[in-house]
């Protein structure tokens, strides 16, 4: 935990070939660095390095491989499975010094980044060519396109343009000896065999380090209207999906839905106005792109019509729409500026949804019998965010103790029902234990074989994802 | 009670505003437009007295067929009928509140609520000049009333407070170092400050039952005004591009910068 963790020859060397502001072992920063998003596990990296080129990355690299030193990759540290936690004395390899941004390539639609850059930079970056990677969420003003792919993200537009992984055309990867990796540079198509990129994108910082990558972009969507739709269960959220996805009228570029309970803890922590009069137990949100707006109307009446909704309100410009969005985006934050969240982030197919919220609620009411349970998520992938409330009176090591106890049972739920125990978040260290979930003994044996290959000294985020 | 409320339709801020290189205007191809925030809180106004004591709100806007975009919007907030004065073509200030003074004569309503400005012109002159043709009371930049009930409670409630005779209002509006309560005889021109209100959504069973709301049209000639301009705008520019910042090494090169170059210590 103390810079008697690194050895002396180690930081000898760090002095005589790096820059003098290289490493930071600055207590402050130690803490600020040391964690992500997630508030469980205390921080205590031995030292922070930050690096400015890919030759110092793979530099540093093959000095901790021969050191045997620990290594912690860092970007946003917005990750909310403890992918970026430092709690044991490791180093921390924080990319923030990386974030050059090349020119966009407007003839192949793509553009070579370091992989500190910031998501929304990257954005803003290529709108003024009309163009935008598709990657966004609420964290995108902090995280990192190096996060981005180490956890191949989803986020809000999922429904549209997939997940990260479709958007990532080549990548730069120093692995954990410090060789540089060039995979599959700007190209579209190169069936040369296996897809190493592949690899290495949501491998959460255990096979490599990304240090740039090349992106693939595509056109900014036209004129998006954003609506918010009051329903009266879980059921009736995706009663309105399965009714939305069938219309030829509009595509549909979000899905999100969201409880009562959210918007209370969004009123308190932001003061957002709840947009009904009268509150409903669900809320979904609907980015939609028109192609017939006559057809959109006529849908639009027919929701009440034919009782989909009970109430419903039509973002009138930008500010309206950003307002709504808001209240979608504002939720983790409120969650944890307002209280604990014990967080679960499960996938389902889409098809087997509705049978597993039915089964859910009987979990919920068994092991937390009048908990504060915030529901909220990409319900049109089939992507669940489970937030379990750490009741005023309970303490934080109870509280803890109590979701790991609960925890195993909605798991096996999930995999009963074919479902992932991580979305899109990652495993990290908060959803380690429960792989096997998701993943069978033959997968985890193999995935063990990948990291021992590509990591034989085990000094890349240990303690993640899975044991070598 | 009677109320009219304008409805400008201006260029939404979200969208980028370029100046013509030739200065003779602004670039119109992909803005997007939409009500004068002001005026949004005007209808919101209106809707919240009538709420209180009953009535009806008309909304009113100038300007080509275009403006019915937010007339209709203004409809799905909760107005009961608008009124759509047809004009394509330069016109000023003083021929707005002309046109407004004759809609004002034929609905006879007992309150007109305007923005304090629009967002584009800027002006904050329409209000003035028409109260004082109609020869009508005045007051401008309504701001929030204070208080004592919850903020739920508080959201609904209007913040214009009709006397108990109803023959008059009473309107605090916020000034340099606090907050003056002004009453005047209805009727009565008011006109909105931002912190008046916060507008409601526009709900969807509202956008749909505004498309059966009757839009009344209007002309200039129909109205007997002349809106040939009084004032001309010669040119329009952009403010000059702000210089890019510099990055310096260190505390001591800044300091160095701020005394030797800034003059500021
Ligand atoms: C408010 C909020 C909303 C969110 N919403 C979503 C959402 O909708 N969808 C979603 O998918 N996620 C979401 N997240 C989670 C998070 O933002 C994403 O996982 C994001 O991709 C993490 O990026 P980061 O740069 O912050 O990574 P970090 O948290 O710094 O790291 C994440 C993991 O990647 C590794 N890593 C980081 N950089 C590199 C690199 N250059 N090379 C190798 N490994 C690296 C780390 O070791 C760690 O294991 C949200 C988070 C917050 C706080
Ligand atoms: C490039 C450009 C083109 C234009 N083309 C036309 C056109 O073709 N036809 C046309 O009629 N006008 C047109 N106008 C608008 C017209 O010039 C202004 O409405 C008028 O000069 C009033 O100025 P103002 O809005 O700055 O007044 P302010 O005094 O700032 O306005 C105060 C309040 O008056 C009310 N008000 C002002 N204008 C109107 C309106 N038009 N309708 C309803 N309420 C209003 C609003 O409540 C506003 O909040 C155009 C303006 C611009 C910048």
């Amino acid at each position: 935990m103390s810079t008697a963790a690194l050895p002396a020859d180690f930081l000898q060397a760090i002095t005589e070939g790096f820059p003098v502001d290289f490493l930071t072992r600055e207590p402050g920063e130690l803490q600020e660095y040391g964690r992500d998003w997630t508030r469980v596990y205390t921080p205590a990296p031995a030292a922070v390095a930050l690096p400015r080129t890919t030759d110092e990355v793979s530099r540093l690299l093959a000095l901790c491989h021969q050191h045997h030193i620990a290594v912690v990759p860092s970007g946003g540290r917005t990750g909310l499975a403890g992918g970026a936690v430092a709690a044991r004395g490791e180093l921390v390899l924080s990319l923030q010094r990386m974030t050059r941004m090349g020119p966009v390539d407007l003839l192949g639609n793509t553009v070579r980044v370091q992989a500190g850059a910031v998501t929304e930079a990257v954005h803003h970056h290529c709108a003024e060519h009309g163009l935008t990677w598709p990657v966004d969420f609420a964290s995108k003003g902090s995280s990192t396109v190096g996060g981005n792919i180490a956890t191949n993200a989803g986020g809000v537009k999922v429904i549209r343009y997939g997940l990260t992984r479709q958007w990532v055309l080549g990548l730069q990867v120093v692995t954990a000896q410090g060789e540089v990796l060039e995979l599959n540079g700007a190209l579209e198509k190169n069936n040369t065999g296996t897809d190493l990129r592949q690899l290495f994108i949501g491998s959460e910082g255990t096979l490599g380090v990304i240090t740039e990558a090349t992106l693939k972009l595509t056109q900014l969507p036209g004129k998006q209207d954003v609506f918010l739709f009051a329903v009266p269960d879980v059921a009736a959220v995706l009663r309105l999906f399965r009714d939305a996805r069938r219309q030829n009228a509009f595509s549909i570029s979000a899905y999100e839905f969201f409880t009562d309970r959210c918007m209370a803890r969004l009123g308190r922590h932001r003061k957002l106005r709840p947009p009904f009069e009268t509150p409903s137990e669900c809320y979904v949100l609907l980015e939609a792109e028109a192609k017939d707006a006559a057809a959109v109307e006529g849908w639009l009446g027919s929701l009440f019509e034919r009782e989909l909704v009970t109430d419903g309100v039509q973002a009138q410009g930008a500010a309206q729409a950003a307002e709504l969005w808001a209240l979608r985006e504002g939720i983790s934050e409120s969650l944890s500026a307002t209280g604990l969240p014990h967080k679960n982030d499960i996938s389902l197919p889409v098809a087997g949804l509705e049978a597993f919220c039915a089964e859910l609620e009987a979990i919920f009411s068994a092991r937390y019998p009048g908990w504060e349970i915030c529901l909220f998520g990409h319900i049109g992938d089939g992507n669940l965010h489970v937030n379990v409330m750490k009741p005023d009176a309970m303490d934080k090591a109870e509280f803890l103790a109590h979701t790991k106890q609960a925890d195993p049972t909605m798991f096996a739920l999930v995999q009963k029902h074919g479902g992932s125990i991580s979305a899109e978040h990652g495993v990290g260290l908060l959803k380690k234990d429960y792989l096997g979930y998701s993943r069978a003994p033959a997968e985890l044996a193999l995935l063990r074989t990948l990291k021992r290959a590509l990591d034989p000294r085990g000094i890349l985020n240990p303690g993640k994802v899975v044991d070598a | 009670m009677k109320i009219l409320v304008t409805a400008k339709r201006v260029e939404d801020p979200e969208s980028k505003i370029k100046v013509k290189p030739d200065g003779s205007g602004i670039v119109q191809e992909g803005l997007k437009y939409k009500i004068n925030p002001f005026d949004e809180i005007g209808v919101e106004e209106g809707l919240r007295l009538v709420a209180k004591h009953q009535g009806e709100v008309v909304v009113v806007s100038i300007g080509g067929k275009e403006v019915q975009e937010q007339l209709r919007h203004a409809l799905a907030m909760g107005a009961h009928r608008a009124v759509w004065v047809n004009h394509t073509g330069p016109v000023d200030q003083l021929g707005i509140a002309a046109l407004l003074q004759k809609v004002v004569e034929k609905e006879q309503p007992d309150l007109v609520i305007l923005g304090k400005q629009s967002i584009d012109d800027d002006q904050n002159q329409v209000g003035q000049y028409l109260a004082e043709f109609l020869g009508w009371g005045q007051a401008t930049f309504a701001s929030k009333v204070e208080s004592m009930e919850s903020e739920q409670e508080k959201n609904k409630v209007p913040a214009i407070v009709l006397t108990a005779d109803k023959k008059s209002v009473q309107v605090i509006r916020e000034v340099d170092n606090g907050l003056a309560t002004v009453e005047c005889q209805l009727p009565a021109v008011v006109t909105t400050d931002l912190r008046l209100n916060q507008p409601r959504y526009a709900s969807l069973p509202g956008i749909m039952k505004a498309k059966s709301k009757p839009i009344e049209e209007l002309t200039p000639a129909k109205l007997s005004v002349d809106v040939t301009p009084a004032i001309q705008v010669l040119k329009m520019s952009s403010p000059p591009a702000r210089k890019a910042g510099i990055k310096v090494a260190d505390v001591p090169a800044l300091v160095e910068k701020l005394h030797n170059e800034a003059k500021v210590v």
